[in-house]
């Protein structure tokens, strides 16, 4: 191949020897870096010194900044078909824990879930969910959980322990064994156990529900033959009676009738109605918080106020009334009047509910229903609800069988009643006289340490399963992770004692489905015609919940219940002057399972605003009588006093709380508190366990709730409460905007009074020139807008635990709630107002407004806080310096400050704030596996605050613009708006014309629609929908509006 | 005689029979002897202050400012208050050195050294507090607008903070330049008197050559001048645009117009406690009662009253708006302010304030060293309590009742307090020691016409008739 040569000039042509030298030593002069004695006299001193300079600072960098902690992030070597890093998959599956019930969605990110979400498929709750639901996902990565099989408390293999287990089980002969479980709504867990009865003729099972719904139970099977709950229909319900029923905080399934009452309290302003809520009640519940009349009583005289309604009923529609204890408080009976009005004029649409757990209570109250015709509608026994159904007397009989060496095995299923059972005591102590105990529980709680064996179930994150609700109606569960632990799933424990050929749970759920549930159902999806098995069932799963083609229509149930004996079987009212407490379960804690959760044990109390503690509520006017008077002076100091207890002779110690709605001789303390140490890093230090106060009624045959001739003394000793909001009531400032439904029916303009004024005599835009400045910039494109319904929102918090899974919202611990630094990004603010003793109560969700005229983002000197073109205030971590202006300057007071290094975020080593042990835990590696890897978990020092998810955000935006297309209304949702149960609040483009936000807005609520605080020209970007009460004008509170001081 | 006459109805401005030597003798000699006890413990004493306060600004900002009582609702308290405060201080040094040079008030040449010293002390400790009470220390120059390889980012000029970067900084610049040219001569004084060869250098350096020329001489009364021009607007301006830290936000309590004029007065009146204290102090420790006298004591609490009584307006101008604006906010604010949990807070700042300097209506009181000393420690504590309550009472109860907090404060606050005092008298008991406390070139200029032996010459030209006096004028010009 001839290569032509091409030359740069003569020289390289002619190639001398000196050139060719040359070329070779290319830097042939010393370079000018000769090193005298001093570094001036250099020729170049200049750029020597600019030389060694440069050198030792990248030395010294390099030096210094070298040690960084390597942390290894391997990536796959075969890459799972359906994970693709950084984006979320969802599995659909079932949230089930003791009865409570929640088809919901698992998100996970790089295989591991760091979210729940509902499941819209759901007829039941669609889509939405609770705080527990919510914060269910912590739960999963709890530290505290066992990790392996464990005899006598010492790790072992599952090998060895079911050779011991089968062994023991054998040498029972025929000792008796009583699986001990709380409520199990799965079908093939149910199946399983049945199998193990069949192998093991001498167990039973005996439920046992924490919180006992017994009374409802043992009245059903009275009065309508069925040892089950009906399905309600509150959508369906006008008139709603509640009687001492929290039925949208804790009762059966909260998700599920908040969803429906809020049918019918949603407003529309062309057409208002609304039902209309009654509730009569011996604390203060969420519900009642929700009612719009609501009668406080003392806890005594619930059987006197089921009596006196159903006299007053039978008065109206002139049926026979029953003789019994007549309700002597004047304010009360004529509530009943009220309340019986009401009821009678929504035959056929009244619904009246009990939770109390005297059966002849609830006899009473499903006469009430029968008279009112509420059967059919209302009261549905087409389909039952399988949520609870443990019988008071069995687990007594247990604890007797025990007592009298007549139990030889006991396995603990999802109950803890060395915990929680009133007879705790007797309950350890028998514990000894079990030769075979073991505990599936998946933690050290009170009652898996007194037993033998332990053989932890698997998270229900982990879990393959089912449930079945209601009948007819079924969903399943799976797995969003394999199992972190050594555990394994109670269903396979079960097969493998059983000696099932078949012991993988997924094979065993999928038989029982294919035999029990395809075969009705193998034709509900009408894009599949009639699907073969494996169609059906891949479908099923992918929706998460297989419900009837068509629902079944309400159906009654022959009523035959004998009223007469049921009054005459009542309790009698306690004496006048006499104290009384009542025991209730609170929205976040429950009966305690979740006592281990950071973000429930910081979720502040919808009612006190409390976090982390139980204690006693009492009225002011209690409270003025034992010395504990709260005043404007002292409202805000956290340290509250201490008072002493004497409940049926036993005493106990307790930070008292003053809750105006109260009875002022009931007193209130919460359930689910005082957990052991071994229970969990941070469930042992928290509150008073109450449970022991709860007696057994043996007439009744069942648990009472509510103590009389209580005794209470104020102590000399104060104790520090985390309560978040001090001041209760909302001064009658332009914060809440309420009327009543027939104020609204009127004239559906007047809320909207001051405003119309404004507009008529300066016109439309009047906002809008209230400013100097010119509107400079248009919004074109999208401006996010949220509509929040006061009507809807019931204050469940939900929205809050939501927000801060997806978040990653630092949890502080008690000890920074008490000084004010909880970082929750979205609060429920709850004012009081009316009556001390018997208030209205609003629930105001609050988070940043994003301001379209942010006082926050022209104080910050950085510019750290600024306005995005899609109308969000956004907030730059980087960029903050923390000067707090933005806080101060914040009229809502949305923004959050991170006081300390909560989660080990810094730069600075060993500051992490690890005072609390909620601290400790929350920086467990475990724990941190449930950060949100789409958000940045912020430094201590910076501001931070509500973005409306904006990562949600650009997630919706982006697959609109992968799809080439706009983005659709309803795309977009917030993790606040996703988990709502009542669907309170709606989010979108407010340029858009047809989205929700806009139409709300302007034409379907635009009378009640209003700002907070918009006379201070912030321009927010929420708005909230006025709240309506269905009351009389005269029984309304109005707050007069403060002008001046 | 000299060209200028006095009355002795004045009160001398200088007692006792000095000649310019001894004027020089007093003023100098502490700087050349060894300086009393006193002189160490007060030192030893503030650095122990200022180690403590170094001591607690590192733990916070280690530990983050969540070990300060601060909250979700009062996200400032001490650390602004504090910055108020000593800014505050800061102004009577300039009004003396400024506005009185301007109004050409003679008994400023007593005061006005220390209260420039005082002014620029004050500013430094005021300063720290802005810089020391953010979150990420380590990234406080943003908030310099500096070319960056960010976009370039600037910070934001809209945010009253940054103004009172631009501020304090300028205040702290003019004040500084003006209290060093005055020294100068001053400084150069000690240095051809000194009989060791250090000092004589280091004073060589710092008087910058000053030889006393007239040349030298009116340069620097030029320099004066203008100085005296650039700082009398920043005695207004610089509590002016602090109070908008407050004035232009939607805070009911701070969002209000009359602040600017109320801070300054506010700024004035405590500034002008503080050179009481620090003088009263000074003249009694170095013996200078002859220069610093009965008489300037008592024009400063005139002006204390005078100022007392306007903030006091300011106080109830405030409450008259929080009940006309018909604003819920603002009545609700002061509402809680008066009567909420705070309320003593708010009842010290009114009787520090308002109530007692009242007292100085009685020129008895007026002229009482100690009971002044008592009175100008209370109008400070008074108007820290105006801070306060300007600041944390205003936050604590704001618009959404439900956020409404309380505060406390904790050590690492206090402790931050406690090390700018050390650091603020540290740096007034060097100055005491190492520079001429009162300014000896210009109170010279005062000896013969306000000196109290000059005055008894007066005595009898004050008995002659007119008529004599024109005459005996006329002559003096003749004979001149």
């Amino acid at each position: 191949m001839n290569q032509k040569k091409y030359w740069r000039g003569l020289e390289e042509l002619q190639d001398s020897p000196e050139r060719k030298k040359n070329a070779e030593d290319e830097f042939r002069e010393p370079l000018p870096f000769d090193e005298p004695q001093s570094l001036l006299e250099t020729p170049t001193p200049r750029r020597d010194f600019l030389k060694y300079l440069g050198f030792s600072i990248t030395a010294a960098t390099v030096a210094a900044g070298c040690e960084i902690q390597v942390r290894k992030a391997i990536p796959y070597l075969v890459k799972p078909e359906e994970i693709t890093p950084g984006v979320p998959n969802y599995y659909a599956s079932t949230y089930c824990q003791d009865g409570d019930y929640c088809p919901i969605l698992i998100k996970t990110i790089d295989g591991r879930p760091i979210k729940v979400e509902g499941n819209n498929l759901s007829s039941l709750t669609a889509g939405g969910t609770s705080a527990r639901v919510q914060a269910s996902v912590l739960s999963l990565y709890d530290t505290a959980r066992i990790r392996y099989p464990m005899i006598n408390g010492e790790e072992t293999t599952w090998a060895t322990l079911d050779k011991m287990v089968l062994q023991g089980l054998g040498d029972l002969g025929t000792g008796s064994i009583v699986i001990l479980t709380s409520s199990i709504i799965s079908p093939s867990i149910q199946q399983a156990i049945s199998d193990f009865i069949v192998k093991y003729p001498q167990a039973r099972q005996v439920t046992y529900d924490a919180v006992s719904y017994s009374g409802l139970l043992m009245a059903n099977k009275e009065c309508y033959g069925k040892q089950a709950i009906p399905a309600y229909h509150f959508d369906q319900a006008r008139c709603i009676v509640g009687l001492d029923c929290d039925f949208l905080g804790t009762w059966l399934s909260p998700v599920e009738f908040a969803r429906q009452y809020a049918v019918n309290r949603k407003i529309r302003q062309d057409n208002p109605r609304m039902s209309q809520h009654f509730q009569f009640e011996s604390n203060m519940s969420l519900t009642g918080a929700n009612a719009d009349y609501r009668y406080v009583h003392k806890p005594s005289q619930s059987s006197a106020i089921a009596l006196a309604l159903y006299n007053a009923v039978a008065n109206l529609k002139g049926k026979p009334t029953l003789a019994g204890e007549p309700l002597t408080d004047s304010r009360l009976t004529a509530g009943i009047q009220k309340t019986a009005k009401a009821l009678g004029a929504q035959e056929g649409h009244a619904l009246v509910v009990s939770g109390s757990n005297n059966p002849h209570v609830q006899v009473i109250v499903n006469g009430l229903n029968e008279m009112l015709g509420s059967g059919g509608r209302t009261l549905d026994w087409s389909s039952p609800l399988n949520y609870r159904q443990g019988i008071d007397q069995d687990m007594e009989q247990v604890l007797d069988d025990m007592a009298a060496d007549r139990v030889g095995a006991l396995l603990v299923y999802q109950v803890n009643p060395a915990y929680d059972y009133y007879r705790s005591d007797a309950f350890r102590v028998n514990m000894g006289r079990v030769k075979l105990s073991i505990s599936f529980n998946e933690r050290q709680d009170e009652t898996t340490v007194l037993c033998k064996y332990a053989a932890p179930d698997s998270h229900y994150l982990e879990s393959w399963g089912d449930s079945s609700p209601r009948q007819g109606y079924f969903s399943l569960q799976q797995p969003g992770i394999a199992p972190l632990f050594k555990t394994r799933q109670f269903l396979e424990s079960l097969l493998v004692w059983s000696g099932a050929a078949q012991t993988d749970p997924l094979p065993y759920i999928q038989d029982y489905w294919k035999k029990n549930i395809y075969p009705h159902y193998n034709n509900i999806y009408p894009q599949l015609g009639n699907a073969d098995w494996q169609t059906w069932w891949d479908q099923s799963l992918q929706n998460g919940v297989v419900e009837p083609k068509v629902t079944p229509a309400a159906v009654a149930a022959h009523f035959s219940g004998n009223m007469a004996g049921a009054a005459a079987g009542l309790s009698p009212a306690a004496a006048q002057g006499s104290l009384e407490i009542v025991f209730y379960e609170n929205v976040a804690m429950g009966s305690g399972k979740w006592a281990n959760n950071p973000w429930l044990q910081e979720m502040p109390d919808p009612i006190t605003k409390c976090t982390w503690d139980n204690y006693v509520c009492i009225s002011p006017a209690l409270s003025d009588q034992i010395g504990a008077t709260i005043t404007r002076f002292n409202e805000v100091y956290h340290h509250r006093p201490v008072a002493r207890l004497t409940i049926g002779g036993k005493d106990i110690l307790l930070p008292v709380l003053v809750l105006p709605g109260l009875h002022p001789e009931v007193m209130a303390v919460a359930l689910g508190y005082g957990r052991s140490n071994s229970t969990g890093m941070v469930a042992g230090d928290v509150g008073k366990n109450i449970f022991p106060f709860i007696s057994y009624n043996a007439q009744n045959q069942a648990r009472e709730y509510y103590s009389t001739g209580v005794k209470i003394v104020k102590t000399a000793e104060t104790y520090p409460l985390g309560i978040t909001q001090t001041h209760n009531s909302y001064e009658g400032r332009p914060i809440i905007r309420e009327t009543t439904l027939h104020d609204f029916s009127l004239d559906p303009s007047a809320l909207k009074r001051e405003e119309l004024a404004e507009e008529s005599r300066y016109g439309k835009d009047y906002s809008a020139d209230a400013t100097l400045y010119p509107q400079i910039y248009e919004s074109p494109g999208i401006r996010w807008g949220m509509s929040i319904d006061l009507n809807s929102c019931i204050g469940c918090s939900a929205c809050t635990i939501a927000c801060i899974a997806e978040n990653n919202v630092s949890v502080v611990g008690k000890k920074e709630v008490v000084r004010a630094h909880e970082m929750q990004w979205l609060r429920i603010d709850r004012y009081f107002d009316g009556d001390p003793e018997n208030p209205q109560v609003v629930f105001q969700p609050m988070l940043c407004q994003q301001c379209s005229n942010a006082p926050c983002e022209n104080v910050c000197p950085v510019a750290a806080t600024t306005h995005s073109d899609e109308g969000l205030n956004q907030m730059i971590y980087n960029r903050c310096i923390g000067t707090r202006y933005c806080e101060n300057n914040c009229p809502y007071k949305v923004r959050r400050f991170n006081w300390r290094d909560w989660n080990g975020a810094d730069s600075f080593a060993d500051n992490l704030y690890l005072e609390d042990k909620a601290n400790v835990m929350m920086n467990e590696d475990l724990t941190r596996m449930v950060l949100n890897p789409e958000v940045t978990v912020r430094s201590r020092g910076v501001m931070e605050k509500c973005t409306f998810c904006v990562q949600r955000l650009q997630d919706a935006k982006l697959v609109a613009k992968k799809a080439g297309r706009p983005l659709i209304d309803g795309e977009a949702v917030t993790a606040c708006q996703q988990a709502c149960p009542t669907q309170a609040i709606a989010f979108g483009n407010i340029n858009d014309k047809a989205s929700e936000v806009y139409r709300i807005r302007t034409q379907d609520q635009h009378f009640r629609s209003y700002y907070v605080l918009d006379l201070l020209h912030t321009l927010p970007s929420i708005d909230y929908l006025a709240k309506i009460r269905n009351k009389d004008p005269e029984d309304f509170f109005s707050e007069p509006p403060q002008h001046v001081l | 005689m000299s060209l200028k006459y006095e009355s002795t109805v004045r009160e001398p401005l200088i007692n006792g029979d000095k000649t310019f030597h001894q004027v020089t003798e007093d003023i100098i000699r502490p700087i050349e002897t060894r300086p009393g006890k006193l002189w160490y413990v007060g030192l030893t004493l503030s650095l122990c202050l200022l180690a403590f306060g170094i001591f607690s600004v590192s733990w916070q900002v280690y530990y983050g400012v969540g070990v300060w009582g601060e909250n979700k609702t009062v996200g400032w308290a001490w650390d602004i208050t504090n910055f108020v405060w000593w800014v505050g201080i800061g102004h009577a040094g300039t009004l003396i050195s400024a506005i009185l040079l301007l109004f050409r008030q003679g008994w400023r040449t007593g005061v006005n050294r220390a209260a420039e010293a005082m002014t620029i002390f004050a500013v430094l400790c005021a300063g720290q507090f802005p810089v020391w009470h953010v979150g990420r220390i380590w990234d406080v120059f943003f908030i310099f607008p500096y070319p960056n390889s960010r976009g370039p980012v600037w910070p934001n000029f809209v945010s009253p903070l940054m103004w009172d970067v631009f501020a304090v900084s300028t205040y702290l610049t003019v004040s500084l330049l003006f209290w060093y040219s005055g020294l100068l001569p001053d400084l150069a004084s000690v240095r051809d008197r000194a009989r060791t060869k250090i000092r004589k250098w280091a004073y060589g350096i710092a008087s910058f050559g000053w030889t006393g020329t007239v040349k030298n001489w009116q340069r620097h009364e030029a320099l004066s001048l203008v100085l005296a021009g650039l700082a009398t607007p920043l005695v207004l301006s610089v509590h002016s645009v602090v109070s908008m830290d407050f004035a232009t936000s939607v805070i009911p309590g701070w969002h209000t117009t009359i602040f600017p004029p109320y801070f300054v007065a506010g700024a004035i009146f405590s500034g002008f406690a503080m050179v009481q204290t620090l003088l009263i102090l000074t003249r009694r420790i170095l013996h200078l009662e002859d220069y610093i006298t009965l008489g300037h004591i008592e024009a400063m609490n005139k002006i204390i009253m005078l100022t007392g009584s306007i903030v006091g307006i300011a106080y109830m101008t405030e409450l008259f708006d929080a009940w006309y604006s018909g604003n819920f906010g603002e009545g609700g604010a002061f509402w809680w302010r008066i009567f909420g949990p705070y309320w003593w807070a708010y009842v010290m700042q009114i009787t520090c304030n308002v109530v007692s300097p009242q007292v100085f209506w009685f020129k008895k009181l007026r002229r009482n060293v100690p009971f002044t000393f008592i009175m100008a420690i209370v109008v400070n504590i008074g108007m820290w309590m105006e801070r306060f309550v300007i600041i944390v009472l205003s936050l604590y109860h704001d618009w959404l009742p439900s956020s409404w907090s309380y505060y406390t404060p904790r050590w690492p606050e206090i402790g931050f307090f406690l090390g700018t005092f050390g650091l603020f008298f540290t740096g007034y008991f060097l100055f005491a020691k190492y520079f001429p406390v009162i300014a000896l070139a210009e109170i010279k200029a005062l000896l013969k016409t306000s000196g109290e032996s000059y005055k008894d010459k007066m005595e009898p030209i004050e008995e002659e008739s007119t008529a004599q006096f024109i005459q005996q004028a006329a002559h003096a010009h003749e004979g001149g």
